[in-house]
């Protein structure tokens, strides 16, 4: 029996061996994802993270003290600053992660010996950064004016009290180290800093406001219509292989109304999944479809039209169900993890981001995202329409070339 | 439709005379370093029926590709209906069939749904597509079974439908691909009763086939191909009688005198010889099952 089992062992290997997609699949695949993941959560190589998270900066103040809290978060390594006037605003668009404004009288308050008051407008959606901008801001706060402001009104308590300077320092030791301690990331600290925090996108509707489910819909639907429209594009070599393309290649019918027929089919089939996944996430997730229901068809058409595109082109360039199986899987595998599709493009290095948009993955996530989170009409997703819509005509100009190739030019 | 008589002498089909309906010269073909035809020539009277035999890889099946707008010669010349098949391949498909040799149909369609769809494909007039649909599955024998999935179907069932899937736009020239290929012989029947019927309405027909009991009994003339070479052609006698040792003849021994009659032959020195002749077995098997087709509920 031992010896049987080895043979059909022996025979299943060599098959397996020989199967260049599922090598691809078993082992490359793996390697690939990994090298993505790995880069986006910027390990790779005891890198530096994701890279400093950019904060607008609007100084309304001019202060030296101002000046000198510029120069000192300047020097952090978690944010980079960007001067920028009417920087609520630019957040509330999504343009941009958050924006610290320091109000006049900043400096004036320092030296009055009170705690001044900061305003950090967020972009709530972009959870992870704000955290780094947070860890980034608090200890800075804490040097140039919680920590002054404290040590000097504890020397005053103390002195009312009667204690030398040893306990004074002892005291003041016990107060930095409950400071480092404390978690930056609720908020709480930061306002305890004077530094106020105000969200500017997003609704207000609490039931809404989360755009991790915005996100996991959107991502999920972006991946699962190119693997569901590609599956419909390879009914093209089903086709041919059972004859029935030839057939109708024997009638008058020109081959191209073939092909756009074909077309036409996946597209409404992507569509429609579109619409069933949103009005899903609409009823159990409450995402806000119905706030620019006009948009939000746009952009699913325009991503349909992309993914149709893709699955004929790659339908006609492989031979095989089996082949468009393996290198149909590999590529959107590829193409979610990098455009956005598993994990927010936002929480990825820049360069990362970049790449990303070579991904019709990316533009439909951006595009998703800016109306269900940003509350964004059609006028505000047209870059995202028409690079999907661009997107689209090279891949079917592509698939009509491939076809042509393939079936319409006799040999 | 009625079964045709088979007769080796059968006389050439109405027409002849006049314009051939395919005109093949010189066709040569190759793909890469092979070549499948050399230098063929094939002419097809309007109205006749073609038998093209050969065994596997002769080059049939790229000759009817040429034929039918599917493949280009390497060189030659091509006409088909009096057109050429590089300039007019849609004029020319939209009078031609082709019955393939897959069952190229769609399972999860009705048989009706199927017929409609290729009828559409075939640009039948929409004025007229439920009559050719209707005169098809009454045809194919399929009337009982329209509204079921061709997925139900049995091979022979699903043959028919794929025949007339190619006849409804009423073609002038009708290829079929080995049409009878892993049916029955009562579905295999009903075939030949298709194509016959076809034939006797003065549809061209180039019918390719292993199985030489086919060609005998619908065609009026043989082309037969070898490494893509043509080997012979003519009527089945013509070709009998090119072949060493045919010129045996039948003799019909009255009553159950064989042992007689060969003794009395045999002495007199007229025959070495004295056979039997007897049906073959699909004609035993039809004597005794009959010709109905045994599709379940038609």
């Amino acid at each position: 029996m031992m010896s049987s089992a080895l043979a059909v062992a022996n025979k299943d290997l060599k098959l397996f061996l020989r199967d260049r997609t599922a090598l691809l699949l078993t082992f490359a695949l793996p390697i690939v994802l990994a090298l993505i993941f790995g880069a986006a959560m910027g390990s790779m190589g005891g890198g530096q993270g994701m890279g400093r998270v950019p904060v607008l900066v609007e100084d309304l103040d001019e202060s030296a003290a101002s000046r000198a809290l510029i120069e000192e978060l300047g020097r952090s390594a978690g944010i980079e600053l960007k001067p920028y006037s009417g920087s609520r605003a630019r957040v509330a668009r999504g343009k941009a992660v958050a924006a610290l404004l320091i109000p006049s009288g900043y400096g004036s308050e320092i030296e009055a010996g009170r705690g001044p008051r900061l305003v950090l407008y967020r972009d709530a959606a972009r959870a992870i950064e704000q955290q780094v901008i947070t860890g980034s801001l608090t200890p800075v706060l804490m040097r140039l004016s919680g920590r002054e402001i404290g040590r000097a009104m504890m020397k005053k308590s103390m002195a009312a009290f009667g204690l030398d300077e040893s306990a004074t320092a002892a005291l003041e030791k016990t107060l930095a180290d409950s400071l480092a301690g404390a978690d930056s990331s609720d908020g709480a600290l930061p306002a305890a800093m004077g530094l106020e925090i105000e969200d500017v996108t997003g609704t207000d509707d609490p039931a809404q406001k989360n755009a991790g489910k915005s996100h996991a819909v959107a991502g999920i639907a972006v991946m699962m219509l190119l693997f569901s429209l590609t599956a419909a594009g390879g009914t093209i070599i089903e086709e041919e292989q059972q004859g029935t393309l030839e057939r109708l290649r024997l009638t008058p019918t020109a081959s191209r109304a073939v092909l756009f027929g074909k077309a036409l089919f996946i597209v409404s089939v992507g569509l429609l999944q579109l619409i069933v996944l949103f009005t899903f996430g609409a009823l159990v997730f409450s995402l806000p479809i119905w706030d620019a229901p006009f948009a939000l068809l746009c952009v699913s058409l325009a991503l349909a039209a992309a993914a149709t595109g893709f699955g004929l082109w790659l339908s006609v360039t492989c031979r095989t169900r089996k082949q468009l199986e393996g290198l149909s899987t590999l590529i959107i595998l590829v193409m979610s993890a990098l455009g956005g599709s598993w994990f927010p493009l936002m929480i990825t290095p820049a360069w990362y981001q970049k790449l990303g948009h070579f991904t019709l993955n990316a533009w439909a996530m951006d595009g998703y995202h800016a109306i269900l989170w940003y509350g964004k009409g059609v006028d505000g997703v047209l870059v995202e329409i028409g690079v999907l819509l661009g997107i689209a005509s090279i891949l079917t100009l592509l698939a009509l070339r491939g076809w042509r190739k393939r079936f319409d030019i006799t040999t | 439709m009625m079964p045709r008589r088979e007769n080796p002498d059968r006389p050439r089909a109405a027409g002849a005379a006049a314009a051939p309906v395919v005109e093949a010269r010189a066709v040569h073909k190759t793909f890469g370093s092979q070549t499948a035809l050399h230098a063929v020539d094939l002419e097809i009277a309007r109205g006749e029926a073609l038998g093209l035999l050969g065994p596997n890889g002769a080059g049939k099946t790229t000759m009817i590709r040429i034929l039918s707008t599917l493949a280009r010669p390497s060189s030659g010349s091509v006409r088909v209906l009096g057109l050429d098949p590089e300039r007019d391949a849609a004029r020319i498909r939209a009078k031609i069939g082709v019955v393939p040799q897959e069952i190229a149909i769609y399972d999860g369609l009705t048989a009706r749904e199927n017929l409609y769809f290729f009828g559409r494909m075939q640009s039948v007039a929409q004025s007229s597509l439920a009559a050719r649909v209707q005169w098809a599955l009454d045809v194919a024998g399929l009337v009982e079974r329209a509204d079921d999935r061709v997925g139900s179907f049995s091979g022979g069932m699903k043959r028919r439908l794929n025949i007339v899937a190619s006849l409804l736009h009423e073609p002038e020239l009708v290829f079929l691909d080995e049409p009878t290929v892993g049916i029955d012989p009562q579905s295999r029947n009903h075939v030949y009763e298709m194509v016959a019927g076809l034939h006797a309405t003065g549809v061209t027909i180039v019918y390719t086939t292993h199985q030489l009991g086919e060609v005998e009994r619908l065609c009026d003339r043989i082309v037969i191909l070898d490494k893509g070479n043509e080997i012979a052609r003519g009527t089945l006698l013509e070709l009998q009688r090119k072949i060493p040792g045919s010129g045996r003849r039948g003799l019909r021994v009255m009553g159950d005198r064989v042992v007689e009659a060969r003794a009395v032959l045999t002495e007199a020195g007229i025959a070495s010889e004295i056979e039997e002749e007897l049906p073959g077995l699909e004609q035993v098997f039809l004597a005794l099952t009959g010709h109905a087709l045994r599709d379940g509920r038609s």
